[in-house]
């Protein structure tokens, strides 16, 4: 069990991939604890291990040793099922390419989690217009992905993120795709919803910019970590 | 996910492809229509054919007695007989369970020569043929009719006569008039004998023919006098009975024991079951050609899938990442598939029948030209054709699904996102 502190805790954690004849270690023994209610920025070089680590914590990969803790699960020898459940039921993904699905309206986008949990469809309708709501777009529930800008298609994914009310949201490059001020208008939101709703949000990104809007920085290279940052932030500042 | 959810998402994905959907569920629709036109034609030529027999009457059983050696030698010696159809026999059968009727029936030999005459009036004399009245119906003839009064006599002493015949012997008033009229039989035996018979006209028949009918006795008496023996019908009894059993079954078991009697009998179901081998093997084949469309069609569907699922790869590697399981994504592509399947399915099948209905109406003009008197669907879909065509399509989709959605559900979501 993890200490009532914190929602992630990973020790020793190694992940090692076969490439033809070569093993790449991607993960060299990561030790980290996040605790809830808190944005952390994941950054580094590309290869320094930042996107494997998010994957492992959100139940996409497994580790090849050590331990992940989310909560009171530990996802290293989870069975698959409970890897799935874990992911439908308890975190949010937000992608660097939005990922929506293009036939769906977004209002059905958001509600895609709940449509997998099997919910009812006017519950969900109802879901994810309140979300939409919440991310500013509550007049476009019933536009296509096609109809809308990058930076609203970025918050329909994050209202998506945010369907299953879950513990943790992780966030892969999600400004990587957007110009610099819609990227701000995204961080910005994140922002809120970390705060607002205690959610523990754990972004990966190359852009320090970006990064500076969390409250910790982790810097990994070669698949470990390098340092922690913890960023004191004014009242006004946050403002 | 439910079914329902399932069911929608399937829905717009392939309507996201109109064009390739419906292409490729064109090859469902090609074999399912092929299968549904030749499955329907042979069913329903089938029918038309069981119609025909029906109209015969397959709970009819004829019986004959069998002659213990022919004579080949002469006309005027009377054949001995191993069994005879006495009017004992007769009734016998008629106490039977299960049997609606038993009617004697006396074939008198065309050889034996017999004029009709009006009394008084020699001059009309025209020969005839007695009409044995089997019963039984030659399908590819329309059915005689009676014209006036009864088209067989129920008394002795009671004559029907063809309109031809009449017409011949000077009797050209309306029908209905003739009712009553007195007629007379003239044999002869070539030793130069003569007698005549006289009957009273009970019915005009619309046969095409020459032909009298007369009641089993009075039959009888024509048989006796041209053999000279006076006791023909307890010595050789009748020459057929038709018996008409209350279904199919009795008849069965009827012509079973009274074969092991000894007697010859005819049953037209023997020659319906090898009709119907016949029809099994001919829809077998037609079925074949429909199956090899249907294999090709499989094959269509599932490189439409495989491709589909190449395109959206990321999209199920998102879904997985938000909590799709595996059987969720399996499920999915195979409803889609399936849904290509029975689309194919619905459309071949309402193609099919819209194909038989046409060619149905041509077979009946076609029919109608020839005077051929039967009348019928050729073309017939029996619900569990239905069934089979709507249930098939969607099967073909399936399996055509089964690797593709596997495929699908096994993709790695890391590697699914990260493809382009």
């Amino acid at each position: 069990m993890g200490q009532s502190t914190s929602l992630i805790r990973t020790t020793k954690l190694q992940r090692t991939y076969q490439m033809g004849k070569n093993t790449v270690q991607a993960l060299a023994g990561v030790d980290l604890e996040i605790e809830r209610g808190t944005f952390v920025a994941l950054v580094g070089p590309s290869g320094s291990g930042k996107s494997t680590l998010l994957n492992v914590i959100g139940g996409l990969d497994r580790p090849s040793s050590g331990e992940v803790w989310v909560s009171d699960l530990e996802l290293g020898q989870a069975p698959d099922k409970k890897l799935v459940s874990f992911r439908r039921d308890r975190v949010g993904f937000i992608f660097q390419s939005f990922n929506l699905l293009p036939t769906n309206q977004a209002w059905e986008n958001v509600a895609l989690p709940l449509m997998l949990a099997g919910r009812s469809r006017s519950e969900r309708r109802k879901r994810a217009e309140n979300l939409l709501e919440q991310v500013g777009l509550g007049d476009r529930a019933d536009h296509r992905p096609a109809e809308l800008s990058g930076g609203q298609q970025q918050r329909v994914a994050i209202a998506r993120a945010l369907a299953n009310d879950p513990v943790l949201i992780l966030a892969d490059e999600p400004t990587g795709n957007l110009d610099s001020r819609t990227g701000r208008d995204v961080l910005l939101l994140l922002q809120r919803l970390v705060r607002e709703q205690n959610v523990t949000l754990l972004m990966v990104t190359h852009d320090m910019n970006a990064a500076s809007y969390a409250d910790r920085i982790v810097h990994m290279r070669d698949g470990k970590i390098e340092q922690i940052e913890t960023i004191e932030r004014t009242a006004e500042a946050v403002a | 996910m439910t079914f329902g959810d399932i069911l929608r998402t399937a829905w717009s994905n392939l309507t996201r492809r109109k064009v390739r959907t419906s292409l490729t569920s064109l090859g469902v629709t090609v074999g399912i229509f092929t299968i549904v036109v030749m499955l329907s034609l042979g069913v329903g030529v089938q029918r038309v054919i069981q119609q025909q027999f029906d109209a015969i009457g397959l709970e009819n059983v004829v019986v004959q007695p069998r002659d213990a050696e022919r004579n080949p030698y002469t006309r005027y010696v009377r054949p001995e007989r191993e069994v005879v159809i006495s009017p004992a026999k007769i009734a016998e059968w008629q106490q039977m369970d299960d049997i609606v009727s038993v009617t004697p029936i006396v074939d008198v030999n065309e050889s034996i020569s017999k004029r009709l005459v009006l009394p008084g009036d020699a001059a009309a004399t025209i020969a005839v043929g007695v009409d044995p009245g089997i019963g039984i119906n030659n399908p590819f003839e329309t059915p005689p009719t009676a014209l006036a009064g009864v088209l067989r006599p129920t008394k002795d002493g009671e004559i029907v006569i063809s309109q031809r015949a009449l017409r011949r012997l000077g009797l050209t008033a309306e029908v209905n008039n003739l009712i009553g009229q007195k007629v007379q039989l003239i044999m002869e035996t070539p030793r130069g004998e003569s007698q005549s018979f006289d009957y009273t006209l009970v019915g005009v028949s619309s046969v095409d023919n020459n032909l009298v009918a007369l009641t089993p006795n009075d039959s009888i008496a024509l048989k006796a006098w041209w053999f000279n023996e006076p006791d023909l019908l307890d010595k050789e009894g009748y020459d057929y009975a038709l018996i008409r059993a209350k279904d199919l079954n009795v008849a069965r078991q009827l012509t079973t024991q009274l074969r092991a009697e000894r007697f010859r009998v005819q049953s037209v179901e023997t020659v319906l079951e090898l009709a119907s081998k016949i029809f099994l093997v001919i829809n077998i084949m037609l079925g074949s050609v429909g199956g090899l469309a249907l294999f090709v069609a499989t094959i269509g569907i599932m490189n439409t899938m495989i491709m589909a699922i190449y395109e959206r790869t990321r999209e199920i590697g998102t879904l997985k990442a938000i909590g799709a399981s595996r059987s969720n994504i399996r499920t999915l592509f195979m409803t889609e598939a399936g849904l290509i399947g029975l689309f194919g399915g619905i459309v071949g099948l309402l193609g099919g029948w819209g194909v038989g209905r046409i060619l149905n109406r041509v077979a009946l003009a076609y029919l109608e030209r020839e005077e051929v008197p039967i009348r019928g669907d050729f073309f017939y879909i029996p619900p569990w054709l239905i069934g089979l065509a709507i249930g098939f399509g969607l099967v073909v989709g399936i399996v055509a699904g089964l690797y593709p959605a596997a495929r699908a559900a096994r993709l790695d979501p890391i590697k699914a996102l990260r493809h382009e």
